[in-house]
C-alpha cells in the first residue's frame, strides 16, 4: 500500500508515481473471497428472483436483507463492538461493486449500508448505537436516509420540516414531508432531517412505529424499480429526545459527510454494473448474425466495444485507486482516541474532490455503456424482453441521485480553490508556473526507455492546462468565480479527465511489472484507447473555458496552450481498439 | 475426531481453454482458478460432521502451486480448522497415483476418522484419487455419495448408480467418501469467517518429502473433440423438402447407392 499521504485534490499539482496508488491487481486472499462471496449472493439468491424483486415484491428485498446480513454483507462499515467488522474501504468498494448486477436491491443495498447506516455509525451516541446498529447489521432492520424534500433537493439546507421541543421537554414534534426515500416502505429505521424551531438544522433517529410518521405510496419511477422509493411524512411526529442524533444544528455536517462516502461508494457499484452490462452487449454481439457474420466482427461494433472496455479500466481504477487513498489516510488515525469518528470524518472529507470525481466519472462511463449495449442489440435492446432495456433505465438515476453530477461537478473546482485559499494547496504558485510554461517553448523529447512515457507527460501537460484555466479564471472573477458555473464546469471535466487517466496509466504501469506479453499488449491498448478519448474531452473543455473566460491576445495565448498541452500521440489506435474488442469477444469477460 | 478434506484447485470451467505447447495439459498462463466443485460438497460434508460430532478437527489439504493457498483459504473459511498445502508446482504433470500417493503418505500416521474428497476433479476427472488413497490407506471407501450419515463411527451412505438408481452402503470408520454434486449445499463463506480464516494454521510441506512412488501413467497427447460439420435447414413445402433431401444423399453420401 502507498505510503504517502496524499491531500485531497493534491493530483493536479504533483506526479504521482504508480508506487504511490492501490490497485485491484493488489486485493488479498480474503478480500477476492469476500467479492466471490458476494457474487455468489447476487447470483443465487437475487438474480434468480429479479423478475419479482422488479415487480415490487418487496417481502423478497426483505428476506435478502436477511440473508445478507447472516453472511456478513452488511457489517462492513459497523465496528465490532456493535456486531461488525470495520473492514477497509477497498473491501467495501468491491463489494459495492459486486452487488451491482442485483438490479433494484443493489439500490436498497447501498441505502441501507451507505446513508441509512453510517450516520448512526459516525454520530451516534453509545446508547443508539447499541439500540439500533445490530439490528441493521444482521439485516432485520432496513434503514432509509430522509434528507429531500418537493421543494428542496441539491438545496438540502432549504429543508422546510420542521422540529419543536414539546412542552415537557421528552419528545421532538416534527412535521414536514421527506421526498424520494429509498426503502421507505419497508425501512424500520429513518435518519429524518428537520430544523428545531425553524432554525437549528438537526437529524433525528426515527422508528417506524412511532405515532405521526406515515408512508406514502410508491413512486412510479422510470427504473431501478426493485427499489423501494417513498414520501416519508411527518405528521406531528413524536421522536423522543434521546433520539437526537449528533448535535441540534449540527445536521448539515451528518448530510453532508454521509454523502462523500454514498458518492464514492456509487462510483463502484456504477462500475460493477457497467462491467456487466458490457458482457451482456459483448454475448449478445458474438451470437447475433447478420450478413452471415456475428456482428462482432464488424469494426462498427467492435470499436464500441472497445470503447467501453477503456471506459470501464478507467472506472475501475479510479475508484479503488480512491479507496486505497482513504484507507492510507484513515489508517493513520488511532482507533483509541475518543475522537476517532471526527478524525475519521475528517479523512473522508479531505478527498471530497476525489469522491465527486468518482461519482460524476463512473456514473458518465456507465451512461455511456448501457446507451451502447441498447444499441448493439438494435431493436432487441428496445424490448424488455432483453436485459439491455432494464440497464438502460436503471442506469439514468445514477447521474441525479447521490448530488446531481452538475452539483458534484461544481464542488470540484469549488473544493480545489477553497484548499488553495486554506494555503493546503499551491494552486496559484503552481498557476504561476503554469503560465511561465506558456511562454516558453518545449523541447522536451520523450524518454522512451520509460514505461508509458507518453502518457505521462501527457498527464503533466493536462496539468498544466488545468492550472493555466483556473488560474485565468480566477485572476478574472476573484471570489465571484462561484456564480460562473460554465466555467466551473469546464475546470471540472479537464479535473476528471485527469484524474481518470492518471489513476489508469498508473494501474497499467504497475500492472505491467508482472504481466506477461499477452496481458501488456492489452494493457498499453486499453490506456492508448482511453487517453485518446480523455484528451479530446479535456481538451474541448480547456477550449470551452478559454472561450468563457478571455478574450483578444489572451484568449489567443490561452487557446495557443490548449492545442499545445491537450495533444496526445495516438498511433495505433485502431489497432488497439481492435486488439481490444477481439480480446473481449473472444474471451467474453473483462479482461482485467 | 480428525477429518480431513482433499481438494483441488482447477480453473473456472468458462475460461477458453487452449492447449499447452508441449500437448499434454493446457495453458494455465490466462486462467482464473477456483475449487473444484466437487470438493466443494466434500468440505460442506466435512464441516457438518465436524458440528455434528462434538470435539471434532478438520484438516483441508490441497496439493499445487502457491496458488492454490488462495482457495484453501475459502475452505478454512467454510469451516476447516487448518491446512496443508503440499507445494508442487508441477502437480498438473503427477497422475492419480502420485497424487494418491503423496496423500496417503501425509495421512498414514494421523489416523483420521474420515476422509472426504470429491468424485473427480473437473479438470483431469480421472475419479481415481480418492479411492487410491483409501486402498493405500488400507481403509473402506464409498464412491459418488449423495447422501451421508454419520453415527457413533458407522457411515452410512447412498451411492449414485447408472439410470438413476441408488444403492445404500454403509461401514466403520476410519472410511473415505467421494462426493458427488447434489450430497449437500456447500455454504457460501461468510465475512468474519473469511477474516477469521486468515488466522488460521496453514502449514506448507515440499512435494518432494511425500512423493515416493513411480507414476504409473503417462498422458501422450490432450486435444480438443474433432469440430462435427454443421447441420443444414432445408427450407421448403415437404415435397420439395424430400427432393432436396434424396438429391443431397445422392450427391454428398453413399446412403442411397
Amino acid at each position: 500500500m502507498a505510503e504517502r499521504i496524499f491531500k485531497g485534490g493534491e493530483f493536479l499539482v504533483t506526479e504521482v508515481t504508480c508506487d504511490e496508488i492501490f490497485t485491484p491487481e493488489e486485493f488479498t486472499d480474503e478480500q477476492k473471497q469476500i467479492a466471490e462471496t458476494t457474487e455468489q449472493f447476487v447470483e443465487n439468491e437475487i438474480v434468480p428472483h429479479l423478475d419479482e424483486i422488479e415487480a415490487q415484491n418487496f417481502d423478497l428485498v426483505i428476506e435478502a436483507f436477511k440473508k445478507c446480513g447472516d453472511l456478513g454483507l452488511l457489517m462492513m462499515d459497523t465496528p465490532e463492538a456493535y456486531g461488525g467488522m470495520e473492514l477497509d474501504k477497498v473491501t467495501s468498494m468491491l463489494v459495492a461493486e459486486k452487488i451491482a448486477p442485483a438490479g433494484g436491491f443493489s439500490v436498497a443495498y447501498a441505502a441501507h449500508t451507505g446513508i441509512g447506516t453510517l450516520p448512526l455509525v459516525y454520530y451516534g451516541t453509545e446508547a443508539q448505537k447499541e439500540q439500533y446498529l445490530p439490528k441493521l447489521v444482521s439485516g432485520e432492520w432496513a434503514a432509509a436516509y430522509c434528507l429531500t424534500e418537493p421543494g428542496s433537493g441539491s438545496d438540502a439546507l432549504g429543508a422546510r420540516a420542521t422540529a419543536i421541543l414539546s412542552e415537557d421537554g421528552k419528545q421532538y414534534i416534527l412535521n414536514g414531508t421527506k421526498q424520494f426515500i429509498t426503502n421507505g416502505s419497508f425501512a424500520k429505521l429513518f435518519i429524518v432531517f428537520a430544523k428545531i424551531d425553524k432554525e437549528l438544522f438537526t437529524a433525528f433517529l426515527i422508528e417506524k412505529d412511532f405515532a405521526g410518521l406515515v408512508i406514502g405510496p410508491e413512486e412510479k419511477k422510470m427504473g431501478i424499480k426493485g427499489s423501494s422509493t417513498t414520501q416519508v411524512i411527518l405528521d406531528n411526529c413524536k421522536v423522543p429526545v434521546e433520539n437526537l442524533l449528533g448535535e441540534a444544528g449540527k445536521g448539515h455536517k451528518i448530510a453532508f459527510n454521509v454523502l462523500n462516502v454514498g458518492r464514492f461508494k456509487l462510483g463502484a457499484c456504477v462500475t460493477g454494473a457497467a462491467k456487466q452490462a458490457t458482457l451482456v452487449g459483448v454475448k449478445y454481439a458474438n451470437e447475433r448474425k447478420q450478413f452471415n457474420q456475428p456482428i462482432s466482427s464488424f469494426g462498427a461494433i467492435q470499436e464500441k466495444i472497445a470503447d467501453l472496455t477503456a471506459d470501464t479500466f478507467a472506472a475501475e481504477s479510479l475508484v479503488y485507486r480512491l479507496a486505497g487513498l482513504l484507507d492510507t489516510k484513515l489508517a493513520t488515525i488511532d482507533r483509541e482516541i475518543d475522537n476517532y469518528y471526527v478524525e475519521y470524518q475528517k479523512g473522508i472529507e479531505e478527498y471530497a474532490t476525489e469522491c465527486a470525481i468518482s461519482k460524476v466519472f463512473c456514473s458518465e462511463v456507465l451512461a455511456r455503456v448501457v446507451d451502447e449495449v441498447v444499441q448493439i442489440h438494435g431493436g432487441y435492446g428496445y424490448v424488455s424482453e432483453y436485459p439491455a432495456e432494464r440497464f438502460y433505465r436503471d442506469e439514468r438515476i445514477n447521474r441525479i441521485y447521490e448530488g446531481t453530477n452538475e452539483i458534484n461537478r461544481l464542488l470540484i473546482p469549488g473544493m480545489i480553490l477553497k484548499k488553495s485559499l486554506k494555503g493546503e494547496l499551491p494552486l496559484q504558485a503552481e498557476a504561476m508556473k503554469a503560465f511561465e510554461s506558456l511562454m516558453t517553448p518545449s523541447f522536451e523529447e520523450l524518454d522512451d526507455s520509460i514505461h508509458f512515457a507518453a502518457e505521462k507527460a501527457l498527464l503533466k501537460n493536462l496539468k498544466t492546462l488545468f492550472l493555466i484555466l483556473a488560474g485565468t479564471a480566477v485572476q478574472k472573477y476573484m471570489t465571484k468565480l462561484a456564480d460562473e458555473q460554465e466555467i466551473l464546469m469546464a475546470a471540472a471535466d479537464i479535473a476528471i479527465q485527469i484524474f481518470a487517466l492518471e489513476s489508469a496509466v498508473l494501474r497499467a504501469d504497475k500492472a505491467c511489472r508482472s504481466a506477461n506479453e499477452k496481458k501488456k499488449a492489452l494493457l498499453e491498448a486499453v490506456v492508448k484507447v482511453f487517453a485518446f478519448s480523455a484528451t479530446e474531452i479535456a481538451g474541448t473543455a480547456a477550449k470551452k473555458g478559454a472561450f468563457y473566460v478571455e478574450e483578444g491576445d489572451q484568449l489567443l495565448m490561452v487557446l495557443s496552450g490548449v492545442r499545445r498541452f491537450a495533444k496526445y500521440d495516438a498511433t495505433g489506435l485502431l489497432q488497439a481498439k481492435r486488439l481490444l474488442a477481439s480480446t473481449v469477444c473472444e474471451e467474453e469477460k473483462y479482461l482485467f | 475426531m480428525k477429518i480431513l478434506v482433499c481438494i483441488k484447485q482447477v480453473p473456472d470451467m468458462e475460461s477458453k481453454f487452449k492447449i499447452a505447447d508441449n500437448a499434454t495439459w493446457y495453458d494455465s498462463g490466462e486462467l482464473a482458478w477456483r475449487m473444484n466443485e466437487y470438493d466443494e460438497y466434500a468440505v460442506e460434508q466435512g464441516v457438518q460432521l465436524k458440528t455434528q460430532v462434538a470435539d471434532a478437527d478438520l484438516t483441508v489439504l490441497c496439493i499445487g502451486p502457491q496458488r492454490v493457498q488462495e482457495t484453501m483459504k475459502k475452505a478454512l473459511a467454510m469451516g476447516c480448522d487448518r491446512g496443508v498445502h503440499i507445494e508442487d508446482a508441477e502437480s498438473f504433470k503427477k497422475d492419480p497415483f502420485e497424487i494418491a500417493s503423496m496423500i496417503a503418505e501425509f495421512a498414514k500416521e494421523k489416523s483420521f476418522d474420515m476422509i472426504f474428497t470429491g468424485m473427480q476433479s473437473q479438470d483431469r476427472g480421472s475419479a481415481q484419487v480418492g479411492l487410491m488413497v483409501a486402498e493405500l490407506l488400507d481403509i473402506p471407501s464409498i464412491s459418488t455419495v449423495v447422501d451421508f450419515a454419520f453415527d457413533a463411527g458407522k457411515v452410512t451412505a447412498k451411492r449414485e448408480l447408472e439410470g438413476g438408481i441408488k444403492a445404500k452402503v454403509s461401514c466403520t470408520a476410519p472410511a473415505l467418501i467421494t462426493c458427488q454434486l447434489g450430497l449437500n449445499t456447500p455454504r457460501y463463506p461468510t465475512l468474519p469467517n473469511i477474516m477469521k480464516a486468515k488466522r488460521k494454521e496453514l502449514l506448507s510441506l515440499p512435494a518432494a518429502d511425500l512423493l515416493k512412488v513411480e507414476r504409473k501413467q503417462e498422458t501422450a497427447k490432450i486435444y480438443f473433440p474433432e469440430k462435427k460439420g454443421g447441420g443444414l435447414v432445408l427450407e421448403g413445402a415437404a415435397g420439395d423438402l424430400a427432393d432436396q433431401l434424396i438429391k443431397i444423399l445422392k450427391e454428398n453420401t453413399g446412403v442411397l447407392a
